[in-house]
């Protein structure tokens, strides 16, 4: 088991770790993390459909601000792990990943706001002492201590907790399996609340219903879906745009005779400004 | 493109450094007080580095200023980057420019560019990325996350490229301007509108709730509850739990308690027997 704990813990590393070293380029993603974790553990093709399964109720986790409600990348790995290697039902390990993925989240959140304050004041004291490459320095080595201490985690879970959890699934009884099966579903709901919260006001909440009837009931993919969006966007934009010059046409046209009486200076610039905006519309 | 007509090979030279340096930017996390303060600085270092070649207490200073939390959408930010070394060249050739302004310029862009950073890359590109991809791989097809990381990433690294130079060459003025006249306004609409589109479809596909409780009828075959409520309306309970998470949420009530609260009530109603 040494051998499968060190490759799942180094899993976590590369997607965790990575994906903030590498511009936040999505591979924290379950949708990436499941497909390379099948991947290390010779199963690709149930790594890849877990990921799906585990993108559509982690799709709300997003790390804004700080703020984590679920921390994907542990959550996926270890499920994975549980399934491919321990053969634990798909079903129950995805139940398992919302529970861990919630307590990971809390881990994270703590080494990153509370421990990796132990940093901020040699931040300030290598700016005063003007040495910017020790700031490189220490801002890669905090990188390689958080998500390396966070790694670990992964590593003793499957060390030590592959025996349990295994024990733990097998005498789950069926009623509270159906529960956690459950949250899988739920879950979701959670996240794309989170999302809303970004977009969501009172003359924009109508397209949120809009989405959701053309799936419940037309049941189009969402490819589809997105497609018909982009165009009804394109529409609304357009004719938003329209409005939008006329209205700053007519602010223009009022305040013409101030302009006039004024020097000539600030009607060119206008004109130049205006091209400008041309340019960029 | 013409945003990089007129620069010299110098400035090209830079701004490829901040824009590479920018994808650690939010690498190291110095706690709650500074954030992605250090990645920030080593983003502008090449600007530091240029500007203040022959004047390392010009340098310090710098540095020292940008010590301050920092936190922006990491493909928006870098035109924050771009600004900043415009703002930190200004700085290096007048004595008399204010330092502080290019702080407060820095802080005061955080807000709105994340907003609208936040919604453009989280809220849409990525649920639009993730729905492909979802769909694709839940036939165990490897596409699925290929096609997820390229409809990301693409129009992502491009946006960070692109403003990168933006930032630089056209300055606070450009923000202004659009924020003044209105297009930043249907910029975020759209952007809203789609958003909205796809989350409410994955409401759909994604949240889901099935229940298991049935009416015995005598002679006859029991009547599923479920039946009746998708002949209500599809989807009534996952739709109405989306909502009602977002009112929770509307009204200030901590994440992680709306998250217990979720899993809970699942347990329950599975011990239950509902589901």
């Amino acid at each position: 088991m040494f051998r499968e704990a060190f490759l799942a813990a180094l899993t976590v590393f590369i997607c965790y770790g990575g994906n903030w070293l590498f511009g936040q380029t999505m591979i924290e993603r379950p949708l990436v993390v499941g497909m390379i974790a099948g991947l290390i553990f010779g199963d690709m093709r149930t790594g890849i459909i877990m990921g799906a399964s585990l993108e559509a109720i982690f799709m709300g986790a997003v790390d804004i601000g700080g703020a984590l409600s679920a921390e994907p990348v542990t959550a996926t790995v270890l499920a994975t792990t549980f399934a491919i290697v321990l053969n634990v039902n798909e079903k129950a390990a995805l139940a398992l990943a919302v529970p861990i993925g919630v307590l990971a989240a809390f881990v994270s959140m703590f080494m990153k706001n509370v421990v990796m304050n132990l940093f901020a004041p040699l931040v300030d004291k290598y700016a005063e002492e003007n040495r910017p490459r020790a700031i490189a320095v220490m801002h890669f080595s905090m990188w390689f201590i958080n998500y390396f201490i966070f790694s670990l985690i992964t590593f003793f879970s499957v060390l030590e907790g592959a025996k349990p959890v295994q024990q733990m699934v097998n005498s789950i009884p069926d009623n509270l399996m159906a529960g956690l099966a459950a949250t899988g579903g739920l879950l979701p709901a959670v996240g794309f609340a989170i999302l809303m919260r970004m977009l969501w006001s009172k003359q924009l909440a109508p397209y949120f219903f809009l989405g959701f009837i053309l799936v419940a009931y037309l049941e189009l993919p969402s490819v589809a879906v997105a497609a018909l969006g982009i165009i009804l966007v394109l529409v609304t934009s357009f004719k938003d745009k329209q409005l939008l010059d006329m209205k700053n046409k007519q602010k223009e046209l009022e305040n013409r005779p101030v302009v006039a009486s004024g020097t000539t200076d600030s009607g060119n610039e206008t004109q130049a400004e205006q091209e400008e905006e041309d340019f960029f519309s | 493109m013409k945003l990089t007509q007129d620069m010299t090979k110098e400035d090209k030279k830079m701004l490829n450094g901040i824009f590479w340096r920018s994808f650690t930017v939010f690498a190291s996390r110095a706690g709650a007080t500074k954030t992605h303060a250090p990645g920030f600085m080593y983003s502008i270092t090449p600007a530091l580095n240029r500007y203040y070649k022959d004047d390392p207490e010009g340098r310090r200073e710098a540095l020292m200023r940008h010590t301050t939390w920092y936190n922006i959408t990491q493909n928006v930010g870098t035109f924050v980057m771009g600004l900043t070394a415009s703002m930190e060249k200004k700085n290096s050739e007048e004595a008399d420019f204010d330092a502080e302004s290019i702080v407060a310029l820095k802080t005061s862009l955080m807000g709105p560019l994340s907003g609208i950073g936040d919604s453009i890359f989280w809220g849409v590109l990525r649920v639009i990325a993730a729905g492909v991809g979802i769909s694709l791989a839940s036939q165990g097809s490897i596409l699925g996350p290929i096609l997820f990381l390229l409809i990301y990433n693409i129009p992502s690294i491009l946006t960070r490229y692109y403003l990168t130079y933006m930032g630089f060459s056209l300055g606070s003025t450009f923000i202004e301007r659009i924020y003044a006249n209105g297009s930043m306004e249907i910029l975020n609409k759209a952007a809203s509108t789609l958003g909205l589109i796809m989350i409410g479809s994955m409401t759909a596909s994604m949240v889901k709730f099935e229940s298991k409780l049935s009416v015995p009828i005598t002679g006859g075959k029991p009547i599923l509850i479920q039946t009746y409520m998708d002949q209500l309306f599809k989807g009534l309970v996952p739709l109405g739990i989306t909502l009602l998470c977002y009112w929770l949420l509307s009204k200030k009530v901590n994440v992680n308690w709306i998250l217990l609260g979720v899993l809970i009530l699942a347990i329950v109603l599975g011990l239950l027997g509902v589901v």
